[in-house]
């Protein structure tokens, strides 16, 4: 179970975030929806540890999230993405996959000069998982290009990649499907699903409705930093403040 | 001759150790180290500081090996929370700090005077050792640089949040690149000391820190044979310019000082047109079966 707990967060006077609030039980999907400047990103930043909050509490299963570093709460299990992909750029498509596969001995002195025979094993281990994921976002033919030379798509799918190469428990994807051509949404949402199938959790931020449909138990609206509606996506859909402060018309 | 081309070996390998340590700090983990001349001081002051005291030789190499690392670490701990833009500044600071304290307190070794060290009378061991030196050095950085650990250290050159969202602590493998890297400037530091015979504040100037950075940058930043290759040109070109001095009538400091102007123009050029110096980091492939 993940539990957010009253985060508030502001730059300046700005209020980014004004006691927001949300629950995940293990083996669902929460969408995350509003305009831009509501505070989505936000929210996955302070999840993720890249930004302080002011206040507020994230739990995983009962165990403190430690807010602010990134380094540690990725060691939780919980693994991001980014709206405006990073990558490294200069390191090709596998290698990017590789190095986000966690616990590889090989990134500690001792056992790269000393434990060579293991460290190839491990890095064996690693390649044929991260081919394995490239095989089922169609990026496998890439696999040996610089990262940098991704279409802006592709550089969606890397991320999202990267993102299972740690195994995480809890995903936050920020805009996945933004410029993936449609059919690699299709094949997006299908693996979505069978994530969720396995018991992870995902927090999905999206602007594309029919995608938050089609995949989230739960909805949460956000505006000017608060949660203004949260319910099925059915419900949200019928909701008419929503509409009006999200679409900017009546529904 | 002879003399000449053992003596040139000698300098290019001591100088390409600081250019592949300056490498594995700058070409591959992209801390813009502006004091990588200190390791290099530390080394050399260890042995003078063994040769003062009257301490036997191998303490002082202890001590320089020790110490370089150490300092390192010092350094970089109050710039942890700062980004990158600083650590020029600080590791520049730090470098000169060092050597203002070298050349303001005697006790050391002989303040501005300097200190004679033992000196390898054998000009071909000292060459064999710069050579050996050079090769381990070679080994080490190269392993690091082509398995899983050069790879995190180049997502921390290209963007240490990422590295940071991927579960690594971006100043953990700083340090330990840090302390890697001083290390074998540091060992430089001490086979220099033992080559000259000689350790004074002025052969540690901020110069000598650009000079290692003409050749990383001229060579490949991220590719330890491009680093070599660079120190090559850059050392051969500072012994020609020697040469020069002795055939024409103009004054040997206004050679020496129109060969670091050289080499300034040569930063600039390469910047410009080829930022991945002469020999660029490679691309690591992997066999793969992409259906």
């Amino acid at each position: 179970m993940l539990t957010i707990a009253d985060i508030r967060v502001s730059f300046g006077g700005f209020r980014a975030l004004s006691g927001v609030s949300m629950t995940a039980a293990p083996g669902s999907i929460l969408g995350i929806v509003g305009p831009n400047g509501s505070g989505k990103s936000t929210l996955i930043n302070v999840v993720s540890g890249i930004q302080l909050p002011d206040s507020g509490t994230v739990r995983l299963d009962d165990r403190l999230v430690p807010l602010g570093r990134p380094d540690r709460i990725a060691a939780h299990g919980i693994a991001r993405s980014f709206q405006v992909s990073r990558l490294a750029r200069r390191l090709t498509v596998l290698q990017n996959m590789m190095v986000s596969a966690r616990g590889n001995a090989g990134e500690r002195l001792f056992d790269l000069f000393l434990r060579p025979a293991a460290v190839a094993a491990g890095e064996q281990g690693i390649l044929t998982r991260a081919m394995e994921i490239l095989r089922r976002l169609d990026l496998a033919h890439k696999a040996n290009d610089y990262a940098g030379g991704l279409s802006g798509g592709q550089q969606k799918l890397l991320s999202l990649g990267m993102v299972l190469m740690s195994d995480p428990r809890v995903l936050l994807l920020d805009e996945p499907a933004a410029g993936v051509n449609p059919v690699l949404i299709e094949r997006e949402v299908a693996f979505l699903k069978s994530l969720r199938a396995e018991g992870r959790i995902i927090l999905l931020i999206e602007h594309n409705m029919e995608m938050i449909a089609d995949l989230c138990d739960r909805v949460y609206v956000l505006d000017a930093g608060e949660v203004i509606a949260e319910g099925t996506p059915e419900a949200i859909r019928r909701d008419e403040q929503v509409m009006r402060s999200y679409l900017g018309q009546p529904a | 001759m002879i003399d000449f081309i053992i003596y040139s070996t000698t300098m290019i390998s001591i100088w390409a150790v600081l250019g592949l340590s300056l490498n594995l700090q700058f070409g591959l983990t992209g801390l813009v180290n502006f004091g990588q001349v200190m390791p290099f001081a530390v080394g050399a002051y260890g042995a003078a500081f063994a040769a003062t005291q009257g301490l036997p030789v191998w303490l002082g190499v202890v001590i320089g090996i020790v110490l370089a690392p150490l300092f390192g670490v010092l350094v970089i701990l109050p710039a942890r929370r700062l980004t990158q833009d600083y650590w020029a500044l600080i590791t520049l600071g730090a470098g000169e700090l060092f050597r203002l304290t070298m050349e303001n307190v005697p006790v050391i070794a002989g303040g501005i005077e300097g200190a004679s060290v033992h000196r390898l009378g054998d000009r071909t061991l000292a060459m064999i050792l710069a050579l050996a030196l050079l090769l381990a050095v070679l080994l080490i950085a190269r392993r690091i640089a082509e398995g899983p650990l050069g790879r995190l250290l180049r997502v921390l050159r290209e963007d240490e949040t990422l590295a940071a969202t991927l579960g690594r602590n971006p100043v953990r493998f700083q340090i330990l690149v840090t302390v890697v890297s001083w290390t074998m400037a540091g060992a430089a530091g001490v086979l220099y000391a033992h080559v000259t015979g000689y350790v004074s504040p002025s052969s540690f100037m901020v110069i000598e820190t650009f000079v290692i950075w003409t050749a990383v940058v001229l060579g490949g930043p991220g590719s330890n044979l491009g680093v070599i290759l660079g120190t090559i040109l850059v050392e051969l070109t500072s012994v020609s310019t020697r040469f020069i001095a002795q055939w024409t009538d103009l004054p040997s400091d206004l050679i020496a000082n129109l060969r670091l102007a050289s080499f300034g123009l040569v930063l600039v050029l390469v910047f410009l047109y080829r930022p991945q110096g002469l020999i660029p980091e490679a691309r690591k492939l992997y066999r793969v079966d992409d259906r």
